[in-house]
């Protein structure tokens, strides 16, 4: 009996104490430095590094654009870890739900490559 | 009296994933129990002939998702060893250090999870609070919270920082660990429900291929950490409790959280001195394994995991093979359930620390 009541008084001591959960969509938490996000990509040079380590097949290329499948992305972050230039980035966007298919085909232009 | 059988599961909430237990009963004792696994299988071991090493990688933390770290470090153990390539003391100090942290994350949502299946909501909350600090730290270091991918072959992915959150986690851990004991190991009801359920002799364990946790509260001391060069330089020594029942179990877990943060404190002192990584890092493109069988083994929070390459020269392995310790645990409900009440399954069956997606692979 005694020992029950050692319990609630543990647990009843917590009334007392800052809630700690936060309020998800009003108020959203800071994701650190390092987090891996929504891919971004900036001048690639197509050296295909990324397809290569990339185990789910997310990354396509064509002459002119960087495709990226977020419907197959499992944000590894091993694209961006062996990118030789750097290029790919993971950003620290994290809402990437969405109701239409073709809103989750991320696109990038690869200009920097033509104009060399 | 007629006998009746019934489905636990694939759909109960306590079973921790989709376990499928079809029970006979004869009134409200269990005469046989034939567990039903497979749900989860997504191929894990066929995937690895298809992918190269480093494909293969973030893939490995899904195997058992709360304690994703344990099994990269095992592949990338492997092709270590196979290539024959060492490791600096910082970079074996910060593996050590997430290993130990994962495992007290992993121990804290099994007592949450042990105690929700029980009935008690309250620890599951207590419990996650604490886990979340791991988790954050985690993320701040690794990038994501639980599928990890921070071990790379021949090294981590980038050097620790922040260790004051580390320092400040194993501080508040041991009143933590006292609250856990005034709520839960001393509750009257918890010790009905735990003491002389399910108990589980040495001989019937190792017939059974139990190890881990489950075993040393069995009083078998047998912790592959010792022989683990991995962790050579760190003083620990592990829980060993002599009933073996569900108590038992859930003591020894309680026990190891203090014995895993004491692994921590060591490797922070050591990581706090500062120093390079010196990794000499693996080209993953253009990384081939020997010809050969490789094997090598790791003391997983569910017991021993082991991990079998056999390599034809290629970039990817001919066959791969996982030895996970949940595997195990589900096959020995078979013996543990029988004469015990239906009551009492779930909260024998929890005691184990069966994870189904490490079970399926």
């Amino acid at each position: 009996m005694l020992k029950c009541i050692i319990g609630m008084l543990t647990v009843f001591k917590h009334l007392f104490k800052k809630p700690v959960t936060l309020e998800y969509p009003e108020k959203k938490k800071d994701v650190s430095e390092h987090f891996r996000g929504k891919p971004v990509v900036k001048n690639c040079a197509r050296c295909y590094c990324c397809i290569k380590v990339c185990p789910t097949g997310a990354i396509s290329m064509t002459k002119e654009e960087f495709k990226i499948d977020l419907k197959k992305c499992i944000f590894c972050g091993n694209c961006a870890y062996y990118c030789p230039k750097g290029a790919i980035k993971m950003s620290s966007e994290y809402e990437l739900a969405s109701q239409d298919k073709n809103d989750l085909e991320l696109v990038y232009r690869l200009e920097g490559v033509n104009d060399r | 009296m007629s006998k009746l059988k019934l489905n636990l599961g694939p759909q109960h909430p306590s079973t921790h994933g989709v376990l499928r237990l079809i029970l006979e009963l004869d009134g409200e004792r269990i005469i046989s129990c034939e567990p039903d696994v497979g749900y989860l299988h997504r191929g894990m071991e066929k995937m690895a002939e298809k992918l190269s090493y480093i494909q293969y990688l973030p893939t490995v933390d899904r195997i058992d998702y709360l304690a994703g770290f344990f099994y990269s470090e095992l592949l990338c153990r492997t092709v270590e060893n196979a290539l024959g390539v060492k490791l600096s003391d910082r970079v074996k100090a910060i593996r050590v250090m997430m290993l130990e942290l994962n495992r007290i994350a992993s121990h804290l949502l099994w007592i949450g999870a042990f105690l929700m299946d029980l009935g008690a909501v309250s620890p599951f909350f207590y419990a996650f609070r604490e886990r979340e600090q791991i988790l954050q730290y985690f993320e701040k270091v690794t990038g994501q919270r639980m599928m990890n991918n921070y071990f790379v072959f021949g090294g981590v992915r980038r050097d620790v920082f922040d260790l004051d959150d580390i320092e400040n986690f194993l501080d508040i851990l041991p009143e933590k660990i006292e609250d856990y004991n005034k709520i839960i190991t001393e509750n009257p009801i918890f010790r009905k429900r735990t003491e002389g359920k399910g108990v589980l002799k040495i001989p019937a364990a190792l017939n059974g291929g139990i190890t881990g946790v489950n075993l040393r509260a069995s009083g078998m001391s047998l912790d592959f950490r010792l022989r683990d060069s991995l962790y050579s330089g760190f003083d620990f020594r592990p829980v060993v409790l002599e009933e073996g029942d569900s108590f038992a179990r859930y003591k020894a877990r309680i026990l190891e959280l203090e014995e895993s943060a004491k692994i921590v404190r060591q490797a922070l002192n050591y990581l706090k001195k500062g120093g390079d990584l010196e990794q000499d890092l693996i080209n993953p493109l253009t990384l081939k394994l020997p010809e050969g069988e490789f094997q090598s083994e790791i003391e997983a929070p569910r017991g021993l995991a082991s991990c079998y390459i056999k390599s034809d020269g290629g970039k990817a392995p001919y066959r791969l093979k996982w030895r996970t310790g949940s595997y195990y645990s589900v096959n020995l409900l078979r013996k543990l359930l029988v004469g015990e009440y239906l009551n009492d399954a779930i909260a024998i069956a929890g005691s184990l620390d069966i994870i189904l997606p490490e079970v399926d692979k």
